[in-house]
């Protein structure tokens, strides 16, 4: 975790010193790339095509159907209803650019139904409890590891629900569809993006509070 | 002191799901087989190469000729046309059907697709030159894919 953001840091830094306009490259371009080479490859007849598809995909999925406040075997029963449905409906998909968005779009409504239909308003199930079980490092990195971690996971956990959820879909998906986020999050939909940058602000704030990364050299 | 930026927050936000929240270690392979083996019973149908006709050479060294192809109750009549180093199919579903055509030209997976219209015809365009096969994907669920063999362009 640290030497992963001390990487994102890096590399924040170098963009930011040049052209501002620029942005890196999110490791989601990556991703959404290699979904639509898998599909094409898959639609070409190669299955390992398939098998690159759904290994890169789901755990987009995953994080995605999470922030529905899925039990961890109901994400997957929503995750594994998603590949059925495209592999049964492969032919309407024209565009294989489109093919992560749709998978996401997808398991969004799936979730969402489920969601509604199972009437989830369980706060504390395994996601909460999660940072309070022990974590198996070594010793040396645990003590910096969870000083780090810790204290990223209490700015990100400390966000308002609504905020939590809505940065988790907008972190991992690919321009999710505005419209949808706002039904599912019952929300107006003039308000998403603003509510976005108000999230953000606020993981900001409390990053830097938290001294998780507001240290001098950044 | 520099702002995070949009960026940078939301990979803090993936690092922290995805250490907060793993994906469950057997979850990618099980979904693998479980496509797997919903898309084997996806099994192509080949059609059949029932005629052939070239016609002759048009203006600017273009040509053309036609193909058709039969598959249970279905015809389906293609025209290729190449001209320079492209080349279009025209085609036309009999009876009309609601599906996708997809061009595999070669051993290079490529986004060539189109619908078929309500009177059954379709088009690609831009297509490279080579060895090409069409696959039909009916709309209808139920009705398995075909393909036709490779034809050279």
């Amino acid at each position: 975790m640290t030497e992963r953001l001390m990487e994102r840091r890096r590399g924040a830094t170098r963009i930011m010193t040049g052209i501002g306009a620029v942005r890196p490259a999110g490791p989601a371009d990556e991703v959404w790339q290699r979904a639509t080479d898998g599909f094409n490859r898959w639609v070409a007849g190669e299955s390992s095509g398939l098998d690159d598809l759904v290994a890169v995909m789901t755990p987009v999925l995953w994080h995605v159907v999470r922030s529905y406040r899925l039990s961890e075997s109901a994400a997957e029963d929503v995750v594994q209803t998603t590949w059925l449905a495209l592999v049964r409906r492969r032919a309407a998909i024209l565009d294989a650019q489109a093919v992560g968005g749709w998978l996401t779009t997808t398991a969004r409504r799936e979730a969402w139904r489920v969601a509604k239909a199972t009437n989830v308003a369980v706060p504390a199930d395994d996601q909460d409890l999660a940072p309070m079980l022990p974590r198996q490092r070594s010793a040396e990195d645990a003590v910096v590891q969870r000083d780090e971690g810790d204290r990223l996971w209490a700015a990100v956990d400390g966000l308002p629900e609504r905020c939590r959820r809505l940065l988790r879909i907008v972190a991992f998906e690919n321009r999710p569809d505005y419209r949808e986020l706002a039904a599912d999050l019952e929300m107006p939909v003039g308000s998403i993006g603003p509510t976005r940058g108000r999230c953000l602000a606020k993981l900001r704030v409390a990053l830097m509070h938290s001294g998780a990364t507001g240290t001098g050299e950044y | 002191m520099s702002e995070l930026s949009r960026e940078d927050l939301l990979g803090i936000v993936r690092d922290v799901w995805e250490e907060r929240d793993p994906v469950p270690e057997h979850l990618v392979a099980a979904m693998q087989a479980a496509a797997a083996v919903a898309a084997s019973d996806l099994d192509l149908e080949l059609m059949e190469l029932v005629e052939r006709s070239t016609e002759l050479a048009g203006a600017r060294g273009s040509t053309a000729y036609t193909l058709r192809f039969v598959h249970g109750d279905t015809d389906l009549l293609l025209r290729v046309a190449v001209d320079g180093d492209r080349s279009r199919v025209d085609g036309w579903v009999v009876p009309p059907e609601p599906m996708t055509v997809r061009a595999l030209p070669g051993e290079v997976p490529a986004p060539y697709a189109a619908v078929v219209s309500d009177s059954g015809r379709f088009e690609l365009t831009g297509l490279p030159l080579g060895l090409l096969r069409l696959r039909l994907e009916p709309h209808d669920a139920s009705r398995p894919a075909f393909a036709t063999p490779t034809f050279e362009i």
